[in-house]
């Protein structure tokens, strides 16, 4: 068989795609960005409680009173998981999507219901994008709209069109052909005959479709998290990627309240503007607990509301100033830094955070997988990363980005890569020793994400040179990785892992680095800064500032130590503690003339 | 006289090559060799007419055709040749536009599953037509009210189509039917789905409502006893084409070929005869010169038995004027209910007779 170069071609096409069509990209990208940053600000403006008792007034009027308790309490569950900013972040991210999503799929759901040909065109093409990987549509998404909102609702978009167009399709051609027939022969126009009898009977079969579009929506955000997005899923991805299971499931947690609550109102929201369902609905003897306010009480109970929130938000906030000095460099200019969920990449990014931020800049921290963070800092989406591992692991990105970046120089080295086993493996110390053993470990190395550099040096050259074909790569992620080895770890099993040097396994566990004689895995990496093409030059105090940013291990390991003892979402407060203990470096990394005595005096 | 509506060699062909499905039909072809070509003939050269204030009435088994060609008459389906002429007007040369203004105002529809919208009441149902019509909503909902009234349903308003039963469903449906004061009532097996009984109470209203509002009615059915009992003509379908078009008595007395034949032998004969096709018109002249009951042309069949086992004599049928036009000997009347027409063959026992006329 020839080889088909499919691929070459979407690459090509891709690419003639971002250079020609950019204009309709940005145009697409302005408009998300502007409805999303509408509803964020609508929903984050007034406090959470208030907010909460917006929506379970809104529960009460549509479902009843158990509803609206319930949803309280729920948003109040979310408010006190201190998950109440993310929360409102990935309900603004779904409600665009969702909106979107509606305004293409329903006209489209319509025209397939009354053409047989577009209906047979639609089908493969709802199919393609409900079952293509996300995150293969996820990398295209970040070269056409850059990281962050845009890209992620476009994901989410594209993943939740399918079941509005199927049920819309559905619900029309479900409709009696007689009904229809009957509007013809009393002379209704095709208009009349769509709104005044196929839609509204088609109406609870689209409110169903409407509610799959949400609740698909809803299961995107955590790979929508991957792009930049935020929100829960931005605080889901990095849970994972620190292995913290508590916060991993407190976000989880918010996402299913989200999606249990939009899931009843909307199925709620059916009944009540469907003419059938209400009708169905009027039959219940009502109880209690079924009781619903008449739509006047909802509306007046949400306008009161509203309007406290309203006010509280004009009156409570107090948002600072920032005062002006010498050392206001950045005059709140903004900065952007991407990071990978690795312990010595959330230290840096947010000792960096904090010295611009003293230094005056805006800083705005975003966390994203590799190969994301790559393209968007390749696009100039990002200013900089502090992150990368040359030129050794990330050579493929390197390669292929390396044109469009600047490299900022190396702050840390060398690092390594290596394979370890727990201590108690007494007779394996070196790569060599694990040839005869297969049958020990089970025959299973266990990797980390597929594509990390290291797994492709794992795999084309350290097992080649030692002879370990005897073993299986097993592809994963770092914190299944991670999980395993605390499995194995805590029943004393035999287990090879992938694992890398700075890294905080090797503090937690007694964990031993297989020597590499033969040196396989080449010389250490140097971590390096890297930033979009042209960033020194545009802010030439910063870029010399990174340039001569170095770090000992015994301050990187420190550092990672304090942020792990504050915990999650205190990375930052984490640093300002270090930073106390350390004195001086804030003026050592981020010199200002005679910055050091005026700081003095404002302190 | 003019007629209101006229169906002129309608065809309507499904599938490929139509026009050239329709040449060779007109050549002779039948259904069969079409249907090797993926092509189906559903009507075949169709041709009649409808007189103002008529009920005609088309009758068939399922896949006659006569469905479609109910839905050329209002140009839901467009035929594949011929003409449809209402009032004169040819509206298979109308556009959408003013085919939907036709459809809306003079040709109306009642359906054989009711067809009513699920979503509005009883009320919104009825004045359906005169909404989509743009009539203001007070006079809407007050002709809608009077149509319900028209059709027994006055109080149900305020109900919904699911909480009434079948037929009182189908009143709805008449009554949207009746409330855009369309000339021509389209009926497609409107009363097929329901129970007997209701279906005789519809039967009974709907000639009773035809006494006043003479409609032009061209009602659909599958039930020959139904098509009697409505029909003023009858046109009788089979495979697409018409393979009879007469009164009730036509198809009844002289069926146009065996199939029609076939199908009249289930009809209660008596309940469709009247006198004027049973009796004889070879007359003497003196048979109505007692003074015992006579009948009319029109007398049903089984007055005139009724008639008939009070006198001795033969019935005397007399028309309006009061004129002898015919008699009716007993065994007629038996021979008919019989369909025996010939003459009796003498028996050598005259207890035979005896017995026959102690029993009657």
């Amino acid at each position: 068989m020839p080889r088909l170069h499919l691929g070459d071609w979407v690459d090509s096409g891709v690419d003639w795609l971002v250079t020609h069509m950019s204009w309709l990209f940005d145009a697409i990208k302005t408009v998300v960005e502007g409805m999303y940053d509408g509803i964020d600000a609508l929903l984050t403006a007034p406090e959470p409680l208030l907010l909460a008792g917006i929506f379970a007034v809104l529960a009460w009027w549509l479902r009843g009173l158990v509803a609206g308790v319930l949803g309280f309490a729920g948003f109040a569950l979310i408010d006190s998981l201190d998950l109440w900013e993310e929360a409102m972040s990935t309900l603004s991210l779904v409600l665009v999507a969702t909106v979107i999503a509606l305004v293409i799929s329903v006209p489209l759901g319509i025209w397939a219901a009354r053409s047989k040909a577009v209906s047979a065109t639609l089908r493969p093409v709802l199919d393609l994008l409900q079952t293509m990987p996300s995150m293969v549509l996820l990398i295209p998404a970040i070269l056409f709209f850059g990281m962050g909102v845009p890209a992620g609702v476009i994901a989410t978009l594209i993943f939740a069109l399918a079941p509005g167009v199927r049920m819309t399709e559905l619900g029309i051609r479900q409709v009696d052909p007689e009904l229809v027939e009957a509007a013809e022969a009393f002379g209704t126009t095709p208009r009349d005959t769509l709104l005044r009898v196929q839609l509204p009977l088609a109406l609870p079969t689209i409110m169903a479709g409407v509610n799959q579009v949400i609740m698909l929506g809803l299961s995107m955000v955590v790979i929508a998290g991957m792009v930049g997005t935020g929100g829960l899923g931005g605080s889901v991805n990095e849970a994972i990627g620190r292995l913290d299971i508590g916060l991993g499931f407190e976000a989880g947690l918010g996402i299913v309240v989200l999606a249990i609550y939009l899931d009843r109102m909307t199925g709620a929201l059916g009944t009540r503007i469907s003419p059938l369902g209400r009708r169905a609905a009027a039959k219940v003897r009502p109880t209690v607990w079924s009781h619903r306010p008449r739509p006047a009480v909802a509306v007046v109970g949400v306008v009161v509301l509203a309007l406290a929130a309203g006010g509280m938000g004009v009156f409570g906030s107090n948002s600072g100033t920032a005062e002006a000095s010498a050392t206001d460099v950045g005059k709140g200019k903004e900065i952007t830094i991407g990071y990978i969920p690795w312990d010595e990449g959330i230290a840096s990014t947010y000792l960096w955070k904090e010295l611009l931020e003293k230094r005056g800049f805006e800083v705005k921290t975003t966390q994203y997988a590799v190969a994301p963070l790559y393209t968007g800092l390749a696009t100039g989406q990002i200013d900089f990363q502090t992150d990368s591992w040359l030129p050794t692991t990330h050579a493929e990105y390197w390669k292929k980005y390396g044109e469009q970046l600047d490299d900022l120089g190396k702050w840390y080295g060398p690092t390594s890569l290596e394979l370890s086993v727990p201590s108690y493996m007494k007779d394996v110390n070196t790569l060599a020793d694990l040839k005869a053993r297969p049958a020990e470990f089970g025959g299973r190395i266990t990797g980390i994400e597929p594509s990390a550099g290291m797994m492709g040096l794992l795999k084309d050259k350290v097992v080649k040179e030692y002879g370990l074909d005897g073993y299986r790569v097993v592809d994963g992620s770092t914190p299944a990785m991670l999980a395993e080895l605390k499995r194995a770890y805590a029943k004393k099993d035999p287990i090879v892992v992938t694992l890398w040097s700075p890294h905080w396994a090797y503090s937690e566990y007694d964990l031993k680095k297989l020597k590499d004689p033969q040196g396989a895995w080449g010389a250490g990496d140097g971590v390096h800064t890297l930033s979009r093409k042209g960033f020194a030059a545009d802010n030439p105090e910063v870029g010399a500032w990174l340039k001569d940013f170095s770090m000992t291990e015994q301050q990187l390991t420190g550092l990672e130590a304090q942020i792990q003892k504050s915990g999650k979402g205190k990375e930052q407060d984490a640093v300002r503690t270090w930073l106390k203990d350390n004195p001086g470096l804030l003026d050592r990394w981020a010199p200002v003339d005679g910055a050091g005595a005026k700081s003095r005096a404002a302190g | 006289m003019s007629s209101r509506l006229e169906a002129d060699h309608l065809y309507k062909v499904f599938g490929r090559r139509q026009d050239e499905a329709v040449e060779r039909l007109r050549r002779g072809a039948d259904r069969e060799e079409l249907r090797a070509d993926d092509t189906t003939a559903a009507v075949i050269d169709a041709s009649f007419t409808v007189d103002p204030g008529q009920i005609f009435v088309v009758m068939g088994l399922s896949g006659s055709g006569k469905s479609t060609l109910l839905r050329m008459l209002n140009g839901l389906l467009e035929p594949t040749a011929g003409r449809v002429l209402f009032d004169g007007d040819d509206l298979t040369a109308l556009g959408s536009r003013e085919l939907r203004e036709v459809r809306a105002r003079k040709i109306s529809m009642v359906f054989q599953h009711f067809a009513l919208f699920p979503h509005r009441s009883v009320l919104d149902n009825a004045g359906y037509g005169l909404a989509v019509q743009g009539v203001p909503r007070a006079e809407r909902e007050q002709r809608a009210t009077e149509a319900l009234r028209l059709c027994g349903l006055a109080g149900w308003e305020k109900s919904w189509p699911d909480e009434l039963s079948g037929g009182m469903q189908q009143r709805v449906g008449l009554a949207r039917a009746l409330a855009t004061d369309a000339d021509l009532l389209l009926m497609d097996e409107s009363f097929s789905a329901l129970d007997p009984l209701i279906r005789r109470d519809m039967q009974d209203q709907l000639l009773t409502l035809q006494q006043t509002l003479k409609k032009t009615i061209v009602f659909i059915t599958h039930d020959l006893n139904e098509a009697m009992r409505l029909g003023d003509r009858i046109a009788v379908m089979r495979d697409g084409r018409i393979v009879q078009n007469g009164t009730a008595e036509d198809i009844l007395v002289r069926p146009a070929d065996d199939y029609v034949a076939s199908f009249i032998k289930d009809v209660d004969r008596s309940r469709v005869l009247t006198a004027s096709a049973v009796m004889d018109t070879d007359l003497r002249g003196d048979e109505a010169d007692c003074d015992c009951a006579t009948a009319t042309p029109d007398t049903p069949f089984t007055e005139l038995c009724a008639i008939s086992a009070r006198l001795t004599h033969p019935v005397a049928v007399l028309d309006a004027r009061r004129e002898l036009v015919g008699v009716v000997p007993r065994r007629r009347l038996v021979g008919f209910l019989g369909d025996e027409h010939g003459e009796p063959t003498a028996c050598g026992d005259p207890r035979d007779e005896g017995k026959v006329t102690a029993r009657a």
